[in-house]
C-alpha cells in the first residue's frame, strides 16, 4: 500500500521558517505511524528527528499531532486513521506535526520545560504532616478506586497541548497538571488538601477549563480528564460554602 | 513562565485542530455569547428613543415590524437558544456527571433547540403564513 506522509520539518540552525515535506512510502495498514517514521528516518531521510523511547504507549515520548489530532505515534495504526477508500489506499497524505503550541527544538521534537514547570507547580508528591505509622499508610479499595484513573496518566502532554485554553494562555496549568492535582487532592493519605486547592483555585487553574473536551479526545490512556477537573471545581465550590 | 512560541497562532490552531462535539459546542458558545453581548448594546440604543417621546418610539416599533427585522429577531432567538441550551450542558458537565454523556446531551439539547426555533418561526411569521395560505383555505 502506497501512502504519503506529510511531515512538519524545522531545523532552527538552517531554516528560517518551518515547512512540510512529503515522503512516499510503502506501508502496511497494520503498521503504526511510528514504524513509518522509523522507516523514513532509516531509509529515506536521516535528518528527520522525533522522540520515542519504549514504543509501547507507556513512556509518553512520541506524542504528536497526526491528521490534526494529538496522539501517540506508537499507539495508532495506519488503518485506524480513517483515510482509506474502497481500494484500501490513502488518497490524502497523513499529516504529522509536533504537539501544537509548543516551542519547537527540531522537527517533531518540542520543548517540554514549561509543561514540567506546570507539573511541578501542583506539587506532584505525597505531603503528610502526621508522623509515619509503623508500617505503610493503608488505603481501602474504595480510596484507591477514587484515584485509580488519574494515576494512569503517562505525562505525554497530548492533553495539555490540545487545549485551546493552553494555546491562548501560557500560564494555564493545563489538563495534565490538574489531573495530577486531583490525584493527590483525592488521595486519602495526603494531608495538604487545602494548600493544593489554593494552588488550583486561580484564573489560571481549574477555572480556565471551558469543558472543550479536547483533552479527553486526545488522551491515549482514555482518561476522562474533564470529569476529574469537574470534581476539582465541585470540591472548590464546596469549600467556599 | 513565558515562552516564545514558534508554530501557528491561536486562531489557526483552533481552526486546524480536529474538533468533536466539545470543540464545536465551545465555538458555538463563544460566537453566540459575543453576538448576544453585542445585541444588548443595540437593544439599549434602540430603547433610547423612549426618551424622545411617544411618536418617535412608535415609529421605531413600526420599523421593527418589517420582515427584515422579523428575520433578524428569529436569528437572535437562535443565538439565545444555542447559548442557553449549551449553558445547561456546561452546568451538567461542571456540576453533574455530564462528562460521561456530554455528546448525547449536546445532541438532544440541539434537537430541542431546532424544534423551539421552528415553533418560534411559526409564531413570528404567523401573519405572513396565514396570508400566504389564505387562498388555499
Amino acid at each position: 500500500m502506497k501512502v504519503t506522509f506529510r511531515i512538519f520539518r524545522f531545523n532552527p540552525e538552517t531554516d528560517e521558517k518551518p515547512y512540510y515535506k512529503d515522503y512516499e512510502v510503502n506501508a502496511d495498514p497494520k503498521d503504526r505511524v511510528v514504524d513509518v517514521l522509523h522507516y523514513i528516518k532509516n531509509e529515506i531521510d536521516g535528518t528527520l528527528t522525533f522522540r520515542r523511547s519504549c514504543l509501547h504507549g507507556i513512556c509518553g515520548s512520541d506524542g504528536m499531532r497526526i491528521n490534526g489530532k494529538n496522539m501517540l505515534a506508537c499507539s495508532i495504526l495506519l488503518q485506524d486513521l480513517g483515510y482509506t477508500d474502497r481500494d484500501k489506499t490513502y488518497k490524502k497524505p497523513i499529516v504529522v506535526e509536533p504537539l501544537p503550541g509548543m516551542p519547537i527544538i527540531k522537527d517533531l521534537v518540542t520543548d517540554f520545560t514549561d509543561f514540567w514547570k506546570k507539573y511541578e507547580a501542583v506539587k506532584p508528591y505525597l505531603i503528610t504532616k502526621t508522623p509515619p505509622p509503623e508500617r505503610e499508610r493503608l488505603q481501602s479499595p474504595e480510596d484507591v478506586e477514587l484515584i485509580m484513573e488519574a494515576s494512569k496518566c503517562i505525562l505525554c502532554a497530548c492533553c495539555t497541548t490540545s487545549c485551546p485554553s493552553t494555546w491562548s494562555n501560557d500560564n494555564y496549568l493545563g489538563p495534565a497538571a490538574l489531573l495530577k492535582a486531583y490525584r493527590f487532592i483525592f488521595d486519602s493519605r495526603d494531608e495538604a488538601t487545602d494548600e493544593r486547592l489554593d494552588i488550583i483555585d486561580t484564573p489560571d487553574g481549574v477555572w480556565r477549563c471551558h469543558t472543550i473536551f479536547h483533552c479527553v479526545q486526545a488522551c491515549p490512556k482514555e482518561i476522562n480528564i474533564t470529569w476529574h477537573i469537574s470534581q476539582l471545581k465541585k470540591k472548590l465550590v464546596e469549600r467556599e460554602i | 513562565m513565558k515562552v516564545a512560541k514558534t508554530g501557528e497562532g491561536y486562531f489557526k490552531l483552533v481552526a486546524s485542530y480536529k474538533k468533536e462535539t466539545g470543540g464545536w459546542a465551545w465555538i458555538i458558545h463563544r460566537i453566540s455569547g459575543l453576538a448576544l453581548t453585542a445585541y444588548i448594546y443595540v437593544h439599549i440604543y434602540a430603547l433610547s428613543t423612549l426618551t424622545k417621546g411617544k411618536e418617535a418610539f412608535d415609529a421605531e416599533m413600526a420599523l421593527f415590524q418589517k420582515p427584515l427585522f422579523k428575520v433578524l429577531e428569529w436569528l437572535l432567538f437562535a443565538f439565545v437558544l444555542a447559548h442557553t441550551l449549551n449553558g445547561i450542558r456546561i452546568v451538567l458537565v461542571d456540576f453533574g456527571k455530564g462528562s460521561f454523556y456530554h455528546k448525547k446531551a449536546f445532541a438532544y439539547l440541539m434537537i430541542i433547540g431546532i424544534i423551539a426555533f421552528l415553533v418560534m418561526g411559526y409564531f413570528i411569521f404567523s401573519h405572513e403564513i396565514h396570508q400566504a395560505f389564505a387562498g388555499l383555505l
